[in-house]
Parts: C-alpha cells; sequence; structure tokens
C-alpha cells in the first residue's frame, strides 16, 4: 500500500484514457451523486476501524447500505494475542455499533492476515482462536488471507485457514500481493482448488488486468479494490466490466489507513452509468454479486439492510452512542458555530 | 442454581428442533458449552418470547428473544460447573449480543460478585446495548454494586438522556451523594442552555438541602410543564413520603436535550 502520491509513476496505469475521458471523470468526482440516485451499494471490502465518523456519513449519503470489514494488519506488526483478540473483538463489538449508528450493516471476515502470519510464534496461537471467532453471528467468511511476500510460512498458514472455512462452510477473502501479484494470484487458486475448496466460495481480491481473466475462467469470484495509485483506478474498472461482463466480478474500496477512497463504489456505478454501462450490471458489480458471495456464509439477511438498517432509537437518539451526550446526529460541518 | 427454571421457561416456547438441539448441547463440558453460547443464533429463533415469569426480583425478560434467554442458560450451566476461564473468554471476545446476552446474565450466575468488574466496564460501555443490558431491568447494580458505582451508572444513564426508571432499585438506592451530584449536573446543564429531563428530581426529595432547595425554585418559575409538575411531585413527596410513586410515570419518556 504505497503511501506516497509522488512514487506514482513506478505504477504505471494499464489503462490510458482519452482526454475526454479524463475530463468526464473530473465531472464525476465532484457531483457524482447526482448518476447515483435511488442506487445502493455493498461495499465487501472497507476497513472502517481506519476510518472516522465523517466517511461513515459520506457512506450513508452516498447509498451504501452494508460493508465487510476484513481482518487485517494495523500498519505495524502485534506482539501479543491480546492485541489480535482485542482487535477481533472490536470488529464484532465497537466497529459493528458504530456503523449502525449511520444506518450502515456492519460484517466482517476474521483471519490472520499475511504478513503476520510470519511471525510463527503468535501465528500459532492466533490460530487457536480463530475458531471462536469465526462462528459468531455476523462473520461473513475467513479473510483477509494469502500471500503478502509468498514465504513459507505465509503459505502454512493461509493453508491452514484454508481447512478451517472448509470445515466451518465459510467463503473466503484471498488478499492477493502486491508485488508478484500474477504468480502470487496463481498460487493462491491453486492451492484452494488443492484443499477441494469451491471455487465459488474464493473471493480472490485485488485484481487487475493482468489477473482476472484467470481468476474468472477457473470460476472463482474475482474482486477489484478502487485505490488510487497502487491498486485499481475506475476508468480502468470501466474498461474491465466492458471486457468481460458483471458475472462473478465486484468491486470494493478497501478504505484502510492509507490513502484511498471511502466512496469509491459509489463513484465507480457513477463513472460506469456515464460510460453506458447498463443499471443492472452495475448493480451487479457494485452490490449483488458481494451480497451473494458472502450470504453463502448463512450470516447474510438482506432484509437486515435493503431497506436501510433500523437505527434503534434507544441506541441513538436517546443512547449512549459515539453522538456523546446527546449531541444532535448530525452537524452542519459548513456552520462556524458548534453547539 | 437458575438453570432448572430457566430451562422450563424455555421449553415453553422452543419448537422441538430447538429442544433437541438445546438438550444435546446442555450435556457438554464447560468450553463445549461456551462454543454452544457462541453458535446459539445459528440454532435457535429470535422471536420474541414475552416471558412475564419472574425468576428473580427485577430480572425483567419482557423484550427478551428465545435466542438471549438460551444464551443465558448456557452460561448459568458454565457458571455452575465453575467454568470461570470459558465465562472470562465469552466476555474477553463477546460479539454485541453476546456482550447483552453476558451482562443480562449476570445476576443468575453462580458467585455474581466475581463479575463485579465486567459489570461496572459495561456501564463503562459506549455502545448502548451493552450500558443498558447492565442498566436495565436488571437486578445486579442494585444487588452487588458499591455507592459510587451505582451514582455513576445512574449519573451516566442520565447524562445519556436514557430514560432512568428503567433502573431496577431506583427509589431504594438512592442517597444524598447522588442527589448532591444531580445538582452540580442540572447547573452545568443549565448554564449551557439544556436541559435536565424532568424525571430525574425524583431522586431528590429525601435529601434536600439549600442548592437542591434552588433548583426546585427554579424549576416552579419554568415555562416547560414538565418541569413545573417535577417541582411539584418533588414538594408533594417531600409534605407525603410515598405519595408520588404513580404520578411520575406522567414524566417517564425521552426528553432529548435538543428540541427540533
Amino acid at each position: 500500500m504505497c503511501q506516497n502520491p509522488h512514487q506514482k509513476e513506478i505504477n504505471p496505469s494499464h489503462f490510458e484514457g482519452s482526454s475526454e475521458e479524463k475530463a468526464t471523470a473530473n465531472v464525476v468526482d465532484h457531483d457524482f451523486m447526482n448518476y447515483t440516485q435511488g442506487m445502493k451499494f455493498f461495499d465487501p471490502h472497507m476497513h472502517m476501524s481506519s476510518r472516522t465518523t465523517d466517511d461513515y456519513q459520506a457512506l450513508a449519503d452516498a447509498g451504501v447500505v452494508a460493508l465487510i470489514e476484513p481482518a487485517f494488519w494495523l500498519g505495524q506488526p502485534r506482539t501479543g494475542l491480546a492485541s489480535f483478540k482485542d482487535y477481533f473483538s472490536s470488529l464484532v463489538g465497537w466497529e459493528r455499533f458504530r456503523s449502525s449508528q449511520f444506518g450502515i450493516k456492519h460484517y466482517c471476515t476474521i483471519g490472520l492476515n499475511s504478513r503476520e502470519a510470519n511471525n510463527e510464534a503468535l501465528a500459532e496461537q492466533v490460530m487457536e482462536i480463530l475458531p471462536l471467532f469465526l462462528q459468531k453471528e455476523g462473520v461473513v467468511g475467513v479473510g483477509e488471507i494469502g500471500f503478502d511476500d509468498q514465504t513459507a510460512a505465509e503459505e502454512k498458514y493461509y493453508r491452514a485457514q484454508l481447512e478451517l472455512a472448509k470445515e466451518m462452510n465459510l467463503p473466503v477473502q484471498v488478499h492477493t500481493p502486491h508485488r508478484d501479484k500474477k504468480k502470487g494470484t496463481e498460487r493462491s487458486m491453486a492451492i484452494a482448488l488443492e484443499h477441494g475448496i469451491d471455487p465459488k466460495m474464493v473471493i480472490i481480491d485485488h485484481n487487475n488486468e493482468e489477473t482476472v481473466k484467470s481468476v474468472l475462467d477457473q470460476g472463482f469470484y474475482a474482486a477489484f479494490t478502487i485505490y488510487p495509485f497502487t491498486k485499481m483506478g475506475n476508468e480502468r474498472m470501466v474498461e474491465i466490466v466492458k471486457e468481460y461482463g458483471p458475472t462473478r466480478i465486484m468491486v470494493n474500496s478497501a478504505a484502510d489507513w492509507g490513502i484511498s477512497d471511502p466512496l469509491a463504489i459509489p463513484k465507480t456505478a457513477a463513472l460506469m452509468k456515464i460510460k453506458g454501462i447498463d443499471l443492472e450490471a452495475i448493480r451487479l458489480v457494485t452490490y449483488q454479486n458481494a451480497l451473494d458471495a458472502f450470504a453463502q456464509s448463512g450470516q447474510i439477511n438482506e432484509s437486515d439492510f435493503i431497506h436501510g438498517i433500523e437505527i434503534d432509537q434507544s441506541q441513538k437518539f436517546n443512547g449512549n452512542t459515539v453522538l456523546r451526550g446527546g449531541q444532535a446526529p448530525r452537524i452542519n460541518k459548513n456552520s462556524m458555530i458548534i453547539r | 442454581m437458575y438453570s432448572p427454571v430457566i430451562l422450563e421457561e424455555i421449553l415453553r416456547f422452543a419448537n422441538p428442533t430447538e429442544s433437541i438441539w438445546i438438550d444435546s448441547k446442555s450435556k457438554g463440558n464447560a468450553k463445549e458449552l461456551a462454543l454452544a453460547f457462541v453458535m446459539t443464533p445459528r440454532f435457535i429463533s429470535k422471536t420474541q418470547v414475552k416471558s412475564s415469569n419472574i425468576i428473580m426480583e427485577g430480572w425483567s425478560w419482557e423484550d427478551y428473544t428465545l435466542e438471549k434467554i438460551v444464551r443465558i442458560y448456557f452460561l448459568c450451566l458454565i457458571s455452575e460447573m465453575d467454568g470461570g476461564d470459558q465465562l472470562n473468554l465469552l466476555f474477553d471476545t463477546a460479539e454485541i449480543n453476546e456482550a447483552v446476552a453476558l451482562h443480562a446474565a449476570l445476576p443468575a450466575l453462580k458467585n455474581p460478585t466475581d463479575f463485579l468488574l465486567r459489570a461496572t466496564d459495561a456501564v463503562r460501555s459506549n455502545m448502548g446495548s451493552v450500558f443498558e443490558s447492565i442498566a436495565f431491568e436488571n437486578p445486579y447494580p442494585s444487588l452487588y454494586f458499591s455507592e459510587l458505582a451505582w451514582n455513576q451508572m445512574v449519573l451516566k444513564c442520565i447524562f445519556n438522556d436514557k430514560a432512568i426508571h428503567r433502573i431496577y432499585g431506583l427509589e431504594a438506592r438512592a442517597n444524598q451523594a447522588l442527589a448532591g451530584t444531580l445538582s452540580d449536573f442540572a447547573h452545568e446543564r443549565w448554564a449551557a442552555g439544556r436541559r435536565v429531563p424532568s424525571q430525574v428530581w425524583r431522586l431528590v426529595p429525601l435529601f434536600m438541602n439549600e442548592n437542591l432547595r434552588g433548583d426546585i425554585k427554579k424549576l416552579e418559575q419554568s415555562d416547560n410543564p414538565r418541569d413545573i409538575l417535577a417541582a411539584e411531585l418533588v414538594n408533594k413527596e417531600i409534605a407525603q413520603p410515598g405519595s408520588t410513586k404513580e404520578q411520575w410515570k406522567e414524566l417517564e419518556l425521552p426528553e432529548p436535550i435538543y428540541q427540533a
């Protein structure tokens, strides 16, 4: 996850758009919500622990009704089991609650990420507590797991967690490496198949133009992270949907602690609409496919959020909340006066 | 041992498939029961049971779901077999609905005071439903909280505009320190141009002093009919102790500090 916008030249775009398209993108940037009225979105990959309440508010305003937060690393390695335990607990506790305050249904996937799999002593302890968390309500898969440096330790814990997923009949959310991505992606898929896992239970994440064909051909779900500089831009995403169609393709924002955009899905939907992709295809790649893939866990009930989740008045208006002390639920960001 | 009476209540509402699942899980050891607690929503429906059975004074199950009662049952079984380690693990890893069931179960666990810190931590929680699971319709705080912890819970409830009448033991545990702090709190709110929910004044009649008499005078002169009623009730309660209990019900409504 490149943090430095000045390094973008080392991650060249695979898609060179026309100047007309660049102009369109700028228009969408300013006014994308004019194009997405009435649409609803499901973002299957957002690290909300890193985001502010402003982001939640913006997501709710833009039509994001549900999201999945995969367990990942925190930018620096954890040094003990308790930190993992508290992090997993926060994904099913505090973060879920925070999200509900804005009317957004929050699910998560739980797993040992590839980077920290390299600390084997700690990884062993984490593996011990995973089954407990994987059985919890609203845990919709094992994730995000897979390869980073593609070390032996990473492979060992990737395999062990595939077995857990199989045993518990849960979908798997696979993080593909930033470096040596193509080989890493192929290897991730080959190992999943070797463990006898049905490819429709596996979501291969962070795809690009180089990986997508093989992922779809082998029957896996292909997720695309719209992420500035290091992953996919949304103009490139539009071209991919034009070329491959909407089947088993989904987009997400990652929305983590790096320079990322939590509104990547609504913005991409707007761009797709402008560029003539039909509404049903947009709905599939920005909502339905993610829902179908992760609902295989048995832990997603669309009726919980399709009409917006009820913001429990006992929790919000009247409540002991992030909106502390009965603070008015919505603040006017442009007002100089703070009451 | 509360597990037998809780099971009896569960069996009134569970369907045959659910009953079989509960029976098979209840024979497990503490670790297996803890996993059953986690997995309960996969096997037990979330139907509201409208149970009016009084298992313990102050422990109201009126808005409980069957799933929540089954979870409480498993927790009782774990505590009755001295599975403290498993209970602590469940507290440490709790998902929101699990946390709610854990705190709701506290009064029925064996050695309830072992979990005093868990209970006061729930009061510290900023998750609305977790706070409510210990504060409302739960006799645990009135039975085991120190005066300091009790007052903290009541104040936090008022601070966050939650309705204090849902706290069990409110009258019985009213005290001088709480009444005094309430006066200070009201002054802060008033200084900020905000309201204090009128029903909170039910906590002061037994503990009147100069400050509180001034506060009641201020209420009498309020533009808000609720404040005026609250002042009337305080004065009436001072004159005739025990005479106002029913009348406070009129003020048992949410009163947001921000009016639309």
